[in-house]
């Protein structure tokens, strides 16, 4: 397994548990499959929780103001080369 | 002196699901052992129910198969301590000053619950959160019995409790266990409650919540049962 793929499977985990997604497990997560309104399904309030769980696991800032931030949260694939880019920064 | 009569009821607690536990339970009561077990609502898709607290499930559990079929109705929903955990949670975030989970704040207010029902259901009729204190069935009846008497052919009234986390045990003496109690209320005299105000002796405070001594009153077929709460006398009176 890649540091990516590790990376990917890792924020996986993180969605579940933060998101209490009892019925899924990281094999049903595609890395390319859209987090918000379709694919997934998940809501607004679910996009500020994960906002926080990523802040507190990989000790980076989000600004949610940021007009790139949605790109970030778009799938699971963007959320690990977003948390790449910022821990290397 | 309010009239109504109980259509149907339905309750939860740990241990006592069905009609027959609670038929057992009230003819004798007993302490539940302490229980992380919550009420089955499947009949909610998961990515709804997944937020929901044990509070928040067991009001649904007891409210849902009561309004299953019945056209929109007004709901009282009543909990004298809410979501304790939930509340504990969030202070003992902004004590550590750590960030507060969206997710528990969007959900920590008293009327979540009733917000939540009226998303899930697509519902939109008057709903109401009390917070009253240890006569909080009492006052939710009065609001029922107003909403009746306003036209409404049915009122959805939902009692429930938590257990409260240990921090909170000093100040919290009313929740023996976690509970919920739905009624199903309707216009009709075949229940009176009056209020009448006294000076309530230690001795007569009842021994469980009054929500569970309805009940056992409902189950028991006794024809009637009194509450007292600080200088509060509440007759619950049945045409048997």
């Amino acid at each position: 397994m890649s540091d990516k793929q590790r990376l990917e499977r890792d924020i996986k985990m993180l969605i579940i548990e933060a998101l209490g997604l009892e019925d899924i497990s990281v094999d049903d997560i595609d890395s390319e499959q859209t987090l918000f309104g379709e694919g997934l399904g998940l809501d607004s309030v679910d996009a500020l929780e994960l906002g926080l769980a990523i802040q507190k696991t990989y000790g980076i800032k989000i600004d949610a103001d940021a007009k790139d931030t949605r790109n970030h949260f778009t799938n699971v694939a963007c959320l690990a080369a977003f948390v790449t880019a910022r821990q290397a920064a | 002196m309010i009239n109504f009569s109980i259509a149907q009821w339905r309750a939860w607690a740990p241990g006592l699901d069905s009609a027959d536990d609670w038929h057992a339970w009230c003819r004798a009561p007993v302490l539940l052992p302490a229980s992380e077990a919550s009420p089955d609502v499947s009949f909610l898709p998961a990515m709804q129910r997944r937020r929901l607290s044990r509070l928040a499930r067991m009001a649904f559990s007891v409210g849902w198969p009561l309004a299953e079929g019945l056209p929109d109705m007004p709901l009282v929903f009543i909990s004298r301590h809410g979501e304790t955990p939930r509340t504990l949670d969030i202070l003992s975030d902004l004590a550590n000053e750590a960030p507060l989970s969206p997710t528990q704040f969007s959900l920590s207010v008293h009327n979540a619950v009733v917000g939540l029902w009226s998303i899930l259901r697509n519902e939109t009729s008057e709903m109401t959160a009390l917070a009253a204190a240890g006569d909080g069935l009492e006052h939710g009846v009065l609001e029922a019995a107003a909403l009746l008497n306003e036209g409404a052919p049915a009122v959805l009234l939902v009692i429930t409790e938590e257990q409260p986390p240990a921090a909170y045990a000093g100040w919290i003496h009313d929740v023996p266990f976690p509970y919920a109690l739905g009624l199903l209320l309707t216009p009709g005299d075949e229940w009176q409650l009056e209020l009448t105000g006294s000076t309530v002796q230690p001795s007569t405070v009842a021994q469980w919540p009054h929500a569970l001594n309805l009940l056992r009153t409902l189950l028991t077929e006794q024809g009637a049962c009194q509450h007292a709460w600080k200088n509060r006398v509440w007759n619950w009176q049945r045409k048997l």
